[in-house]
């Protein structure tokens, strides 16, 4: 095994299970949907809080998409040759949450531009939107992978997972809510968005190597 | 080539059961051990901690001399393991799962290599369709495709048949024959190997 | 610079001993100061300009806010020197000291909400020290959930270190973005601890209960961990001698 089979062989699984990513997806579009049907579907409301909308659908299906991203390789032993393999684990983690974040997140840039249409959310500020969930879904990917990696081993890790990780996001969604909502009023969110991506520089450094510790712990 | 790994006194526990203590052997280039226990015996376990990812309450191991403790880069680097679970992806075909783990290996020897594992009608099957004892071969078919100088296998004859013993049988004897080394994990009988016993006893 | 004391103190034996030794004065004197704090702070230090009497929960509020991210703060060391030195104490002290530092947040939260009914007119407003706390308080439950879910000793250890690391790591970064987020959705509302210089009739029982309290909950994490030592050396020749001296 080296790096580059490994990356291929695990972009060969993703894109396989297309269902999962499908399935990711639908999951974003729904929680979105509840907001509409369970609060308020005026404009007056959802232009305003369209961008919180948006980022509290992703976080749950990121946190959907990652909670078993170490599942399967757990069950087939896969872990336990990446272990043996001689290569670092901090990078065979790295990577597989790389490709993870790619295979999430373009679908979920596709279908965005529609729904937040729907949200009212003005169009030009699209690209504002979009740069904090580039910059910001990284940090929620990584920070993720610590708790999969957690809970692989356990029963019913799902639940304990959401637990350990979810107050760990609130930073991010409250940066990218707050540049969307600068940007809606016109203004500066540069600052936030720089934030989001130091945010996001850190997580892709330490996390990996407190997975790889969490996975070894896992394999006792 | 030659190879020798030394383990000095190690010391394993675990859930605060002792699994040994104060046991020592010693493997070279050659060398078939076989680690010997009744189930839960720790035989497993003893695998892990050599490569290093169970945790020893005390031990030192060696490789060629030098001390690998705290680091077992050189081992893992020169050594090929099997466990229970055998690691093959299920959403891969066996050509793809093997081309993963022996990205180096040509199209010749990989044929060869599901020759011998009676698996050249397989290679585009997903590993998902295979029976348990298909996914083991396919996972040994690996110990064709790379030179490595140690071999730890973790009861590999499970749900093999006649055949695949014989074959296993006959790959560890040509490894053994070409200096390297073995530490196998079994309760069965083996034919036509003499292998030094390491018993784990309670 | 010489590191026997750092490694005696990972010595689970030479704890033991060393906390039996403090563990008393800690309790005895943190008891002290609590209630000469309290009876001072709720009986003679002056009544509020603005709150009038409401605001002496302030002597409660207050140090159990500080002893919770205190408590985290050394969890989240104590993880780090778990992981990086495998010292042995090290989770042992997070698994002693999760549930008061959980316990100290919940105190804060309570008093907050109660202190919030006088000040504000509701229990609960999303003020950003009362939000930072509840996060704080959901950090401390995710320690004691993996704490509780891994049966294996090793694995557990290993897991709340990783976790509380993770949330030492964290903690800043939340507690500045809910206060980023406070100023930008109620900038003018009344802060609870924000006071233009408190006179020393005020802060002075205050900063006695802090004391007493971080006594106190020390004196508390010390029992606590001596134990789990106990518990986890059980099978070690000082600890059945000590058992034996018990007559147990
Ligand atoms: N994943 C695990 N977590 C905790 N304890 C385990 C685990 N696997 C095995 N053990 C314990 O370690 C001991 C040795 O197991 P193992 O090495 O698998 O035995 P063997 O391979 O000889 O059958 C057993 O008593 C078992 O209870
Ligand atoms: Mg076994």
């Amino acid at each position: 095994m080296n790096y580059r089979s490994f990356l291929k062989s695990e972009w060969l699984t993703l894109v396989r299970r297309k269902q999962d990513t499908i399935n990711a997806l639908l999951f974003f579009v729904m929680v979105i949907l509840l907001f509409p049907l369970g609060v308020d579907p005026s404009k007056a409301f959802l232009e305003p809080a369209s961008g919180g909308i948006v980022w509290c659908a992703v976080a749950l299906s990121i946190l959907m998409a990652v909670e078993s991203m170490y599942k399967e390789d757990f069950n087939d032993g896969s872990l336990e040759q990446w272990l043996t393999s001689g290569l670092s684990l901090p990078y065979l983690v790295f990577l597989k949450v790389f490709v993870q974040w790619l295979v999430v997140i373009v679908p979920l840039l596709l279908v965005l531009p529609l729904l937040a249409n729907m949200l009212f959310f003005p169009i030009e500020q699209l690209m504002v939107m979009i740069s904090t969930l580039l910059l910001g879904t990284p940090a929620l990917f990584f920070i993720g992978a610590i708790g999969s990696a957690l809970t692989v081993s356990l029963r019913r890790g799902a639940v304990l997972m959401l637990l350990l990780i979810l107050p760990l996001y609130i930073p991010v969604i409250i940066f990218a809510t707050g540049a969307i909502r600068a940007a809606q009023s016109g203004m500066s969110y540069s600052g936030q968005l720089a934030i989001l991506a130091a945010i996001s520089l850190t997580a892709l450094v330490l996390s990996p190597l407190m997975a790889a510790l969490s996975i070894k712990a896992s394999m006792n | 080539m030659s190879v020798n790994l030394q383990i000095n006194n190690f010391w394993i526990e675990r859930n605060e059961r002792q699994l040994c203590r104060d046991l020592s052997f010693s493997v070279s280039d050659g060398e078939l051990v076989r680690i010997a226990g009744d189930n839960g015996a720790g035989k497993s376990s003893l695998i892990k901690a050599i490569l290093g990812w169970i945790p020893i309450e005390e031990g030192l191991i060696r490789l060629n001399g030098e001390d690998i403790t705290h680091n077992r880069d050189l081992l893992l680097f020169d050594q090929i393991y099997l466990g229970h679970t055998p690691g093959i992806k299920s959403i891969l075909s066996v050509n793809e799962n093997l081309r993963m783990y022996c990205p180096n290996a040509s199209e010749v020897a990989l044929n060869e290599a599901l020759q011998q594992v009676n698996l050249e009608l397989f290679d585009d099957t997903p590993a998902a369709q295979l029976s348990a004892g298909q996914k083991r071969r396919v996972a040994l078919a690996r110990l064709w495709l790379t030179k490595k100088r140690i071999w730890f296998l973790d009861e590999p004859f499970t749900a093999l048949d006649a055949h695949g013993v014989a074959a296993l049988e006959a790959k560890i004897q040509s490894q053994l024959e070409s200096g390297g080394a073995v530490v196998i994990t079994t309760h069965q009988p083996l034919y036509h190997l003499s292998p030094k016993t390491v018993e784990l006893t309670p | 610079m010489k590191w026997t004391w750092f490694h005696r103190l990972g010595s689970p034996k030479w704890f033991y001993q060393w906390a039996e030794r403090w563990r008393g004065k800690c309790l005895g004197l943190g008891i002290v100061l609590l209630v000469l704090g309290f009876v001072w702070g709720l009986a003679f230090a002056p009544a509020d300009y603005q709150q009038g009497n409401s605001f002496r929960i302030i002597y409660l509020h207050v140090p159990a806010a500080i002893l919770a991210q205190s408590c985290y703060l050394g969890m989240g060391i104590a993880g780090f020197v778990a992981l990086v030195w495998q010292m042995k104490l090290a989770p042992v002290f997070i698994k002693a000291v999760a549930p008061v530092g959980a316990a100290m947040a919940l105190i804060a939260l309570v008093s907050g909400a109660i202190w919030g009914k006088p000040t504000w007119g509701t229990w609960w407003v999303w003020d950003a020290r009362l939000t930072s706390v509840l996060v704080l308080f959901l950090l401390y439950m995710g320690v004691i959930a993996i704490q509780n879910a891994i049966e294996d000793r090793v694995f557990a250890d290993k897991a709340v270190a990783v976790v509380s690391l993770l949330g030492l790591i964290n903690l800043p970064i939340i507690k500045y973005s809910v206060e980023w987020w406070n100023t930008l959705h109620q900038p003018a509302t009344f802060k609870l601890t924000e006071k233009p210089a408190m006179p020393v009739e005020m802060w002075l029982p205050l900063l006695i209960c802090a004391l007493g309290s971080y006594l106190f909950v020390a004196g508390i994490a010390m029992w606590r961990m001596q134990t789990e030592v106990l518990n986890r050396e059980r099978k070690s020749s000082w600890v059945k001698e000590k058992v034996v001296d018990y007559g147990i």
